[in-house]
């Protein structure tokens, strides 16, 4: 909301002029400052004048001259606008005046008369978009008096962000009312006088929804005649971001910015049978708005009807026959109290925000209306030459009361951490129109102004914001006990061992399509096709919460690529959404974290050395490490073929007995529809069995005794997993088993392969002896050759 | 017994006459070998009277001895100058890296939640989770948001097709759900930070993500106070940005707090005078945060009667963007390797 500072000084002598200052007073009000406008004046040398005479200039036709009086000094200005008369209040830019766009008034012969300045139009002066003749002023203007005396400049305006449980503040005297309350200074409300004339209204108004409008007052006001407002108004309007319409409209703006009531203008005259009708819209109820829009509506829409039909939205937007025009004379000024939240539905619905709605929607004092109204009624009484009607319609079924809150005076203390004492928080109260009786607890009586006031506690924070936020003093208290939890560390531990090994942290935002799993290849049974759907997703494309952390990754990788970098190394750890019920709460899905990884391009070699291209071993490697890194050596590969990865060069991950996962290379396919071409190393497992405590194995203290080192090849069929073969010869012995590595492979035709083994013993507690590593190496054999269908190479 | 004198005379000038480790070689073989004068004349020591063979074979082996030390000590020498000419010769320019170490980098928004964590869990805070896909009642009833409120909408807020329609299912639009989980999960004293992401319906521009993340601080306890909670924030403050920095919370109005306020930090930039960064105007618009208001307290099982509390939460990629200068959210979602390397 935009706040003129003059405007406000009608309500309230501030003490201070510094901008900066005040703008501070106001956030410290709670009404967030979001921008500061200085608005100059933007001429000099311009004075109100009356045309005294008008002749026509000897050689032009389409000029004439006029002789203007400057409040005692009278001089001729040749002047081509034709929309004035004899008499008209003017505005003269004298001799040296600067108009806007530094444009230098100077005596000025035109076609062999000298004209001592200009008669302006609006847009030659800087405000208002009329240029279709000189500005005339009706009204009371001092002849010869400064132009800007009358606009209400300089003004400085704030740009206030009025936070939702304040529909009071959103005006200049609601402002004003917390500015005087903090500084402790008088708030003069504008005085509201009128006189009614008979007769009375004939005007009859039926509630059919009580709910959706608690109160509608209705004034009639007759006789007005459609023009301008005065300049001061409509400088205030301007300033407030309102754009002038003509008197009739412009009543109602102002009172809307003046007391944060809307209010509304119906010309009578088009209002059938004189009498409105606030009920809820039918389902096949249609309205053409003001802004000529067709709108469909539905029973969640207030609407207002005369006897004809439909003729408003209410508290958003009217109708076009009803509005005031130029030709109005007879006007109804409706001020309503609306239903909160059906406005902001309706609001919502229709796409129509407006200063009305932004204030209906957060709920305006419905003790307010009458006043409301009546100040409108009493500014087209000033500024229309209107005659207000006698008998004004309130219909207030159930008026509002005032209701009262008990604050137990300790309360403040123990929430603000602060002894203000309470006098001072009863006098802070009392400030901000509220009555304070009794001393413990204070029994507050508060405005219906302040639907926000309705508990101790909403007291405490009125008082702590009047008290000021910067008054309260900075204490640190210490938690019960903090930390990380073992398992928070060995998150972090993950990540650390994953950047080690060469993999980038990605964070992506977690949607994919049914396109994206397509483009995976993956099959129609595979689990992670039960994706949970977003009723109102972002887009087609994300229409679904990922299963999987692929897609994901695999498009960020890509786009690393087409970014022209050549190896790409990501990982990311994130939850995934299932399709079944988490075990913290039935209601959710289960959405366990889970880690990815991709690996593109090579691994780099020396310079001028061949690079190695990365692929699945490369993936191995870093699940392998990063099991041990956390405690765990139960980390195993199971060749199988899994969706959308290399049905050769894939893997199950497996710890223990359960598959927490898997890993491999993109299958061909799958990565074209990324774009990506060559090996796409990948992998993605369950975070959680990873993170769990692992067992303590027990130390053992490192051997003396050097080791025995010898080497193994079996024969075996091409499809028996190496894994089959590293773990028989693990389980052949015991502790004295120093290290197996796989050091050969290779292709013995015929559907058979041989692999090679390099196997290290040593003992504990002495040097094994020649006979000793023999009979290790003979058990080991003797073991292998009975657990699987293998055969040692080279005899024996 | 003058040969052997004269030998020992001009030994070590032919010994440090080689230059190579074969002349030196020919040296010693010449000095001590087969038919060197000191070998003929250990033959011959038989031949001498037995009374004067001890003193005269002292003599030779003293010879002898010294001639080798000599000898030994020419042949280290050459050693030492070989090994230099290869170590010459093996020179590479180390001044450019032929092969590289890969390392990754943790994302700026992990690095950030860290480093939030460890400034929290100093003072006693623990770190708590919540589920992403959360129900409407944890993201909004029991943060006392009224059934109408517009942050409900679906232009707001992305509601999830699964379960009971009843339960409304939604993606959690703040990490405040976590204030309502760990609360109904626990007795008081609660001091924890809920860092994680969020998610709501918006566009994707420079300074709106439909995904971003939040950090929510809670601490409840008999006798936490505003005080407490300006304290809290401006430790955090001194911690993140730095020991000079100051904080001001103004009023402000959140469903879920009351008091509720808005945390400002004095600028890092410009130490509060006024820069780019800040707009200007001296201050950072950090967070917000509160008093937990009663009914939140209520919807949870606790006694607003016996505990107070407060709360606050703020974008995790807010504050790394204030400190880091970075403009655009985009950038934190795109995954550039030549963004995400730059934050180690």
């Amino acid at each position: 909301m935009r706040v003129s500072l003059r405007w406000l000084r009608e309500f309230v002598d501030l003490p201070m002029d510094d901008p900066i200052e005040i703008g501070d007073l106001l956030a410290g009000l709670g009404h967030e400052v979001e921008g500061i406008e200085m608005l100059e004046v933007p001429f000099t040398g311009v004075e109100i004048a009356r045309v005294e005479s008008i002749r026509p200039h000897p050689d032009a036709d389409k000029i004439r001259l006029a002789t203007v009086d400057r409040g005692g000094t009278t001089q001729e200005v040749v002047c081509g606008a034709w929309n004035f008369d004899v008499g008209d209040v003017v505005t003269l830019a004298t001799v040296g005046a600067v108009l806007p766009g530094d444009f230098e008034i100077g005596a000025r012969e035109i076609r062999g008369v000298v004209s001592e300045g200009m008669i302006c139009s609006e847009r030659e002066l800087g405000f208002g978009d009329e240029h279709d003749g000189i500005l005339v002023l009706e009204g009371d203007y001092e002849l010869g008096r400064d132009l800007a005396d009358y606009l209400e400049l300089p003004d400085v305006v704030f740009d206030l962000s009025i936070t939702p449980n304040r529909p009071d503040a959103m005006s200049m005297l609601g402002i004003a009312r917390d500015v005087a309350a903090k500084l402790d200074l008088e708030l003069r409300e504008p005085a509201i006088t009128i006189t009614e004339s008979d007769p009375p209204t004939k005007l009859q108004i039926e509630i059919a929804d009580p709910v959706g409008c608690p109160r509608f007052v209705g004034r009639e006001v007759r006789g007005v005649t459609s023009g301008p407002s005065p300049l001061w108004m409509q400088a205030r309007l301007r300033a407030a971001g309102v754009r002038p319409i003509s008197n009739l409209v412009d009543a109602t703006n102002y009172v809307l910015m003046e007391l944060g009531h809307p209010t509304h203008a119906f010309d009578l005259d088009q209002v059938a049978g004189e009498q409105l009708r606030i009920h809820r819209a039918g389902a096949d109820d249609t309205l053409t708005t003001l802004d000529d829009v067709e709108r469909a509506l539905d029973p969640g829409d207030i609407v207002i009807s005369d006897a004809d039909g439909i003729v408003s939205l209410a508290g958003i937007m009217g109708g076009g026959p009803t509005e005031v025009s130029d030709e109005t004379t007879r006007v109804l000024v409706e001020a309503a109290h609306w239903h909160p939240p059906a406005i902001l539905y309706s609001s919502k619905r229709h796409n129509l925000r407006s200063e009305a709605s932004a204030r209906f929607e957060r709920g305006i004092d419905p003790n307010l209306s009458d006043r409301a109204a009546a100040r409108v009624a009493q500014l087209l009484v000033e500024h229309a030459g209107g005659e207000a009607a006698t008998r004004i319609v309130d219909v207030y079924p159930e008026p509002a009361e005032s209701w009262t809150v008990e604050l137990p005076v300790s309360e403040i203390e123990r929430v603000l951490g602060v002894d203000i004492g309470a006098e001072t928080a009863a006098g802070l109260l009392v400030r901000l129109g509220m009555e304070v009786s009794g001393s413990d607890p204070l029994v507050v009586l508060v405005p219906t102004a302040r639907p926000d006031l309705t508990r101790p506690i909403d007291l405490v924070e009125e008082v702590a914001r009047l008290y000021g936020y910067d008054q309260i003093p900075e204490t640190l208290p210490h938690g019960t006990g903090g930390g990380l939890t073992p398992d928070q560390h060995r998150a972090r531990r993950l990540r650390a061992v994953l950047m080690g090994a060469g993999l980038t942290e990605a964070n992506t935002l977690g949607f994919i399509g049914a396109s994206d799993l397509d483009a995976l290849g993956l099959p129609e049974d595979d689990p992670r096709r039960a994706t949970v759907r977003v009723k109102n997703p972002l887009s087609e494309a994300e229409e679904t919460l990922r299963s999987t952390l692929l897609p994901g990754l695999v498009k960020a990788a890509a786009r690393n690529v087409s970014y022209g970098l050549r190896d790409v190394a990501l990982f990311e750890m994130g939850r995934v959404f299932l399709h079944r019920p988490s075990s913290i709460d039935k209601r959710i899905p289960d959405q366990p974290p889970h880690l990815a990884g991709i690996m593109i391009g090579s691994v780099s070699g020396d310079l001028g050395g061949a690079d190695r291209e990365a692929d699945v071993f490369d993936l191995t490697a870093v699940l392998d490490g990063l099991a041990v890194d956390l405690g765990w050596h139960d980390l195993s590969f199971r060749q199988a073929p899994v969706g959308g990865l290399h049905p050769g060069r894939s893997a199950e991950v497996v710890k223990g007995e359960e598959v927490i996962g898997y890993v491999g290379e993109l299958h061909p396919a799958a990565a074209r529809s990324f774009d990506l071409t060559g090996r796409i190393a990948v992998f993605e497992i369950e975070v959680d069995p990873l993170l769990a405590e692992p067992p303590w194995w027990g130390f053992r203290p490192p051997s003396v005794y050097p080791p025995q080192k010898f080497d193994l090849a079996f024969e075996m069929d091409s499809a028996m997993p190496a894994a089959d073969l590293m773990a028989a010869v693990r389980s052949s012995l015991g502790d004295e088993l120093e290290s197996v590595r796989l050091f050969d492979e290779f292709d013995l035709g015929g559907g058979r392969k041989s692999l090679a083994v390099t196997v290290a013993v040593r003992a504990a507690d002495h040097t094994l002896t020649d006979d000793e590593a023999q009979g290790f190496r003979h058990t080991i054999i003797d073991h292998v050759q009975s657990e699987l269908a293998v055969k040692l190479r080279g005899g024996e | 017994m003058d040969d052997l004198d004269a030998i020992l005379g001009s030994a070590p000038e032919r010994i440090e006459a080689a230059r190579t480790l074969e002349a030196l070689s020919a040296v010693e073989t010449e000095l001590l070998g087969r038919n060197s004068v000191i070998t003929a004349q250990r033959r011959g020591l038989g031949q001498l009277e037995p009374s004067e063979r001890p003193a005269a074979g002292a003599r030779l082996n003293e010879a002898a001895q010294r001639l080798q030390g000599l000898v030994d000590e020419r042949r280290r020498m050459l050693d030492l100058e070989a090994e230099d000419r290869l170590l010459a010769d093996d020179r590479v320019d180390v001044t450019v890296a032929r092969r590289s170490l890969r390392t990754g980098t943790s994302h700026l928004i992990t690095q950030t939640i860290d480093e939030i964590a460890d400034i929290f869990t100093a003072i006693g805070y623990q770190i708590a989770d919540g589920p992403e896909a959360e129900t409407a009642w944890h993201n909004f009833d029991a943060l006392n948001t009224p059934w109408w409120h517009p942050s409900r909408l679906e232009s707001d807020t992305m509601y999830l097709d699964y379960g009971d329609p009843e339960d409304e299912i939604l993606l959690r639009t703040q990490t405040s759900t976590v204030q309502a989980r760990t609360m109904e999960s626990q007795p008081p004293p609660v001091h924890i930070i809920a860092p994680g992401r969020c998610y709501r319906t918006d566009t994707f521009d420079a300074t709106h993500s439909p995904v971003f993340h939040q950090f929510e601080g809670l601490a409840v306890a008999e006798g936490i106070t505003f005080a407490d909670l300006k304290g809290t924030l401006s430790y955090f403050a001194r911690e993140y940005f730095g020991p000079d920095r100051t904080i001001k919370v103004i009023p402000h109005f959140f469903p879920f707090t009351e008091p509720s306020a808005e945390m400002h930090v004095s600028c890092f930039a410009c130490d509060g005078s006024g820069c780019r960064v800040c707009s200007q105007s001296g201050w950072l618009e950090l967070l917000g945060c509160g008093m937990v208001d009663p009914n939140v307290f209520e919807a949870v099982g606790y006694d607003p009667a016996a505990v107070t509390g407060f709360a606050f939460g703020g974008g995790i990629e807010r504050v790394a963007m204030v400190r880091h200068g970075i403009e655009d959210i985009r950038h934190l979602f795109d995954n550039d390797l030549r963004v995400n390397e730059q934050f180690v």
